[in-house]
């Protein structure tokens, strides 16, 4: 029953930490996947979700803000988080059709160093942006009390795991309906069709008339909305600091993409829920060891089986 | 402030004998000529002699990394010092030996680099200050692995490090250093004064779990508590689980605390990490099965998890609450600059940099050897802390620890997170020379032998 109910806890814990990196990895993926580019400001993303997530939730609270500086005072349940869900994957997306026109296109066609190089430089200018305009200041994590009148702050009782925060249960739920959409997108639109072909060869789509470049603008653009979405998700269980981006985004996304395999929706969504579940079953049993042997895991896959478990070879190449 | 006389230094020779004049002191110094910080009194050694009309401090704190918001509390701290020192003010006015003039007549200029809250960061930040810029001092860094890299470094170099926060007992035991000296209490201290207050708030013979940051101040913060919370309150530990730097999500750490058996949680973290598992412990509900505790309490921890901190306990180093004078002067001349209270980093830094200032004054040279003397044994008070004492056998300042306790949200404003339960008088508190971190503690040469 001990055993059972470890097993049980390693499982929840690594769900909700494998979501986020799942969220991340899918963003990451289809942007390598379909245009070989490498984006090193994905976590710039992730911090620009947290970070707007953070105000959208502070300006909607209830109790103060801007709603509330205007007179609305009660919408029947607090709104704070509810309208950062909306908000945030908005501005990602938007955020996402400036980056591709403006970063990423021009350097389409140039070596990969110049990519890591522009993608890097832009991931510290939102960085330090952020902490000249709002500030090096560390902020609660803005989960919010109650949905809909349901309070989310206090603990329930599972079977075998016990007492778990209510509120984490919900992202998970949250983020696998956000991730289930997302690979619906990709497995059944036309949208995701041409996101899939390109992953195998961009040339050959191009060949065949498909505009690709149009729909270069949207894979990025999605993926951007989906790192920002990772952020605010984070954001609501962790505290919000501008280095958020690269330590808590950056290296799990990308190790998501060489576990799951470059290009792979699939291998994004299994990368991150395998990653998660190895970081909470190390933690919870010798934690010391959780950081080794997750990159001792990296290692192995890239040894074994280097385009990882749904990579294509031609990404992976 | 008085000194202590129990010790002759050789600077206390060399006064004694000035009747015989300057010539006849050239063989015992080893150089000719007697003069001020800049002169050739002594032979040199480091940076000394200071040459020109400036002399230069390094003020070495995390501006990026998990610690930089203390950083920039101890930067203003410390600018703060730099000002007073130049133009009068604050606690110069008061403080014996400075004059508001700069120093032995220099005006002092400074140089910031910035730790990164990493050892070698540091190390190659205060490399830089030593080399390029000459700095006859370097103080700062908040993170225990960055004050012992540093003060290895000041040791080797054979240039004054004035320690800002760290509170591991190693800064001052198995790893202090003759040119280092350190006014914040430390890990062992907590233990003292925590000890008891915890087993008088929540009885004796219970069951504690400790997690801690893996590394040097997390590893004897544990230990302290451990020894203390078992001998102080018969309780006894669960289990010590060492957690890395810069943890975020401590979910997985907190699964595995068993709840029917722990009556009290340990969290030996700081800064973000604290303003992470804090809040994060009451998000699973543990604080209803257990008691929890934070044993260094800091302002940006406080901030962050303002809601979680209700009626937890912890210390602190100083705070701006507190009714003496000095402390109220303190806050009063920060709050007019900065408009708003003071967190205790800035009163570390504030307070370091004018020790080494005075001692400097009362030595009359920068000569590091005869400055180490001056501040070895050293009692002063007018610090905010009452009577300090800082001591020879290992640069630890012996003084009071307050027990602080979260405010309750709704009582919360911008300066006021927690509340002070008691402040322990260090006479109630400290370790003898041969005891405790100071047992392991082997300060090295002052470079004059």
């Amino acid at each position: 029953m001990l055993l059972q109910s470890e097993i049980a806890s390693i499982l929840l814990n690594g769900l909700q930490q494998g979501a986020i990196y799942a969220l991340l990895g899918i963003g990451l993926t289809i942007i390598l996947g379909t245009m070989e580019f490498l984006n090193l400001a994905h976590g710039a993303l992730y911090l620009v979700g947290a970070y707007t997530g953070l105000i959208v939730f502070q300006e909607t609270a209830l109790s103060n803000g801007l709603l509330y500086s205007s007179g609305i005072t009660t919408l029947g349940f607090e709104g704070g988080f509810l309208a950062a869900l909306i908000v945030v994957p908005i501005v990602g997306f938007g955020i996402g059709l400036l980056m591709e026109r403006f970063v990423a296109e021009p350097f389409y066609d140039r070596p990969e160093t110049d990519q890591l190089l522009v993608t890097f430089g832009l991931a510290l200018i939102v960085e330090e942006t952020v902490k000249n305009v709002i500030g090096g200041n560390t902020f609660q994590s803005i989960a919010p009390s109650t949905i809909f009148g349901v309070n989310v702050s206090q603990p329930i009782s599972l079977p075998l795991v016990g007492l778990f925060p209510s509120w984490r249960l919900l992202i998970i739920a949250i983020a696998f309906v956000v991730i289930g959409l997302t690979y619906l997108a990709i497995e059944r639109t036309d949208f995701g069709l041409v996101v899939q072909a390109g992953t195998h060869d961009s040339e050959m789509v191009r060949i065949l008339g498909i505009p690709i470049n149009r729909s270069y603008s949207l894979v990025f653009a999605v993926g951007a909305a989906l790192a920002a979405f990772a952020g605010l998700i984070g954001a609501s269980i962790q505290t919000v600091s501008p280095q958020i981006g690269t330590e808590r985004a950056l290296i799990p996304a990308f190790l998501t993409i060489v576990v799951g395999g470059a290009g792979s929706v699939r291998g994004a969504i299994a990368g991150g829920l395998v990653l998660g579940v190895i970081i909470s079953a190390m933690t919870q049993t010798y934690s010391q060891w959780a950081q080794i042997v997750l990159y001792l895991f990296v290692a192995l896959m890239l040894i074994v089986k280097p385009e990882g478990l749904f990579g294509s070879a031609e990404v992976g190449e | 402030m008085a000194r202590d006389t129990t010790a002759l230094s050789r600077r206390d020779v060399l006064k004694a004998s000035g009747a015989a004049g300057a010539a006849g002191l050239t063989g015992l110094a080893g150089c000719a000529g007697i003069g001020g910080g800049g002169s050739s009194e002594y032979p040199a050694l480091g940076n000394y002699p200071v040459e020109g009309d400036e002399v230069v401090f390094g003020f070495n704190v995390p501006q990026s990394g998990s610690y930089s918001q203390e950083g920039a509390d101890e930067l203003r701290g410390y600018n703060l010092a730099k000002e007073h020192l130049n133009n009068g003010g604050g606690w110069v006015d008061d403080w014996d030996g400075l004059t508001g003039d700069g120093v032995l007549g220099k005006t002092v200029a400074s140089v910031e680099g910035d730790t990164a809250t990493d050892p070698d960061t540091a190390r190659q930040s205060a490399t830089r200050m030593i080399n390029r810029d000459n700095a006859i001092m370097i103080t700062g860094g908040s993170s225990s692995g960055v004050a012992i890299a540093v003060q290895e470094l000041c040791q080797e170099e054979k240039v004054q490090f004035q320690c800002c926060i760290t509170h591991s007992n190693d800064t001052t035991g198995g790893s202090c250093v003759r040119y280092s000296f350190r006014e914040m209490f430390n890990a062992y201290m907590t233990g003292q004064a925590l000890a008891p207050v915890l087993a008088e708030e929540y009885g004796e013979g219970l069951n504690f779990y400790q997690l801690y940051a893996d590394y040097s101040w997390g590893q004897t913060q544990q230990a302290s508590m451990e020894q203390f919370f078992t001998e102080v309150g018969n309780w006894s530990q669960i289990e010590s689980v060492p957690t890395p730097l810069g943890t975020s999500d401590y979910s997985s750490y907190l699964s595995d605390v068993p709840r029917d058996e722990t009556d009290v949680l340990v969290l030996n973290h700081y800064g973000l990490d604290a303003a992470n598992s804090l809040p994060q412990a009451i998000e699973a509900g543990l604080d209803q099965d257990m008691e929890i505790v934070v044993p260094l309490y800091n302002r940006l921890m406080a901030e962050a998890a303002s809601d979680s901190i209700g009626g937890i306990f912890g210390t602190a180093d100083w705070n701006w609450q507190l009714e003496d004078d000095a402390s109220q002067s303190f806050v009063e001349f920060y709050r007019e600059e900065h408009n708003r209270a003071p967190s205790y980093g800035a009163r570390i830094a504030y307070t370091q940099t004018l020790q080494y200032a005075a001692a400097v004054e009362r030595a009359e040279t920068f000569y590091a050897p005869e400055v180490i003397r001056e501040l070895e044994g050293h009692e002063y008070s007018g610090a905010g802390l009452g009577n300090e004492t800082m001591r020879g056998c290992d640069h630890q300042a012996q003084r009071d620890v307050l027990v602080m306790q979260g405010a309750d949200p709704s009582e919360q404003t911008e300066d006021l997170l927690l509340n002070i339960v008691s402040q322990t008088p260090r006479d109630d508190l400290g370790y003898a020379c041969d005891a405790g971190p100071a047992a392991e503690c082997e300060l090295g040469d002052y470079g004059d032998e």
